[in-house]
């Protein structure tokens, strides 16, 4: 069998392309949903806690925090899996534990540092939901890193340029930027 | 001289697109064929009739299954099929580096 330079070169393009593209969907798979989930409950919660006050704003938060939960669960449970093996059963096991071990860290540093309000917890909830994923992406798809640190930044800035609209910050821009890049990896990616 | 060969079975685009994918995974692993079918942009008569091919030269395995009492095939790369597919690269490379083109 004999094929020129030309041909060598678009099949080899053809393998790089496949394989990236593979390690992507993989990678990604059911990711979209939980954004969106995720992303639907903050911008609900945050644009409560720009506008309501009071005891009702635990009873939100407790609600949302329940609905987005069953709902994971629920949509998790019900997911074909697609990739399966040996290796993936053990990488699956220590992704539950590092986000276990993370949502730990992060009660003993807001234990720790006391924040002196709602908008600071907040602020360190977010930050550190950041570092969990930006240390998945790093780990399982390099191609999806970049969303979490732009995310972090506005939730910076949103703290420190705007605090009287932090939370409508946090809802239109955070929550709203996470169901926008889930509904964009579900249909473009 | 080289003894870098080309492999016909490989060589063909929908297969060498499969044969990309599957050795991408981690050794072990297997793919779902709906979900590998998705990935390529393929017909399941398209896959089908191509893993065939691959299954015959022994490059890939097949494993049926049933999840939730649903009918599941999943698909992996053979330890064999994962060497013939290196090699068909490193023959690829080594055409698209020699001078005579």
């Amino acid at each position: 069998m004999k094929i020129n330079q030309n041909e060598a070169e678009e099949a080899l393009e053809t393998i790089n392309l496949t394989i990236k593209k593979t390690r992507r969907a993989i990678a990604q798979n059911g990711t979209y949903i939980f954004l969106i989930i995720t992303g639907a409950v903050w911008m609900v919660g945050f644009m409560a806690n720009q506008f309501l006050q009071g005891d009702i704003l635990q009873y939100i938060w407790i609600g949302l925090s329940l609905i987005g939960s069953a709902l994971s669960v629920l949509i998790g449970s019900q997911m074909v899996q697609q990739v399966r093996g040996e290796l993936t059963k053990i990488y699956g096991r220590r992704v539950g534990l590092f986000w276990f071990l993370l949502v730990l860290f992060g009660i003993a540093v807001i234990i720790v540092a006391q924040p002196a309000n709602g908008k600071q917890i907040t602020l360190m909830i977010v930050l550190l939901v950041m570092l969990g994923q930006m240390a998945m992406s790093l780990l399982f798809s390099f191609s999806s890193t970049w969303w979490s640190v732009p995310m972090a930044v506005l939730s910076l800035m949103g703290y420190y340029l705007f605090p009287e609209y932090f939370y409508l910050w946090m809802s239109i821009l955070v929550g709203g930027g996470m169901v926008a890049f889930g509904v964009y990896i579900r249909t473009r990616w | 001289m080289t003894n870098l060969e080309l492999n016909e079975v490989i060589h063909q685009p929908v297969r060498l697109q499969i044969m990309a994918a599957l050795t991408s995974m981690e050794p072990g692993n297997e793919v779902n064929f709906t979900y590998l079918q998705d990935v390529l942009n393929l017909t399941s008569g398209n896959l089908g009739a191509h893993l065939r091919k691959l299954e015959e030269s022994g490059y890939v395995n097949t494993n049926k299954t049933f999840i939730d009492r649903k009918p599941c095939t999943f698909i992996s790369a053979s330890e064999a099929g994962r060497e013939a597919f290196k090699e068909h690269v490193a023959a690829l490379e080594y055409i698209l580096n020699s001078k005579e083109g």
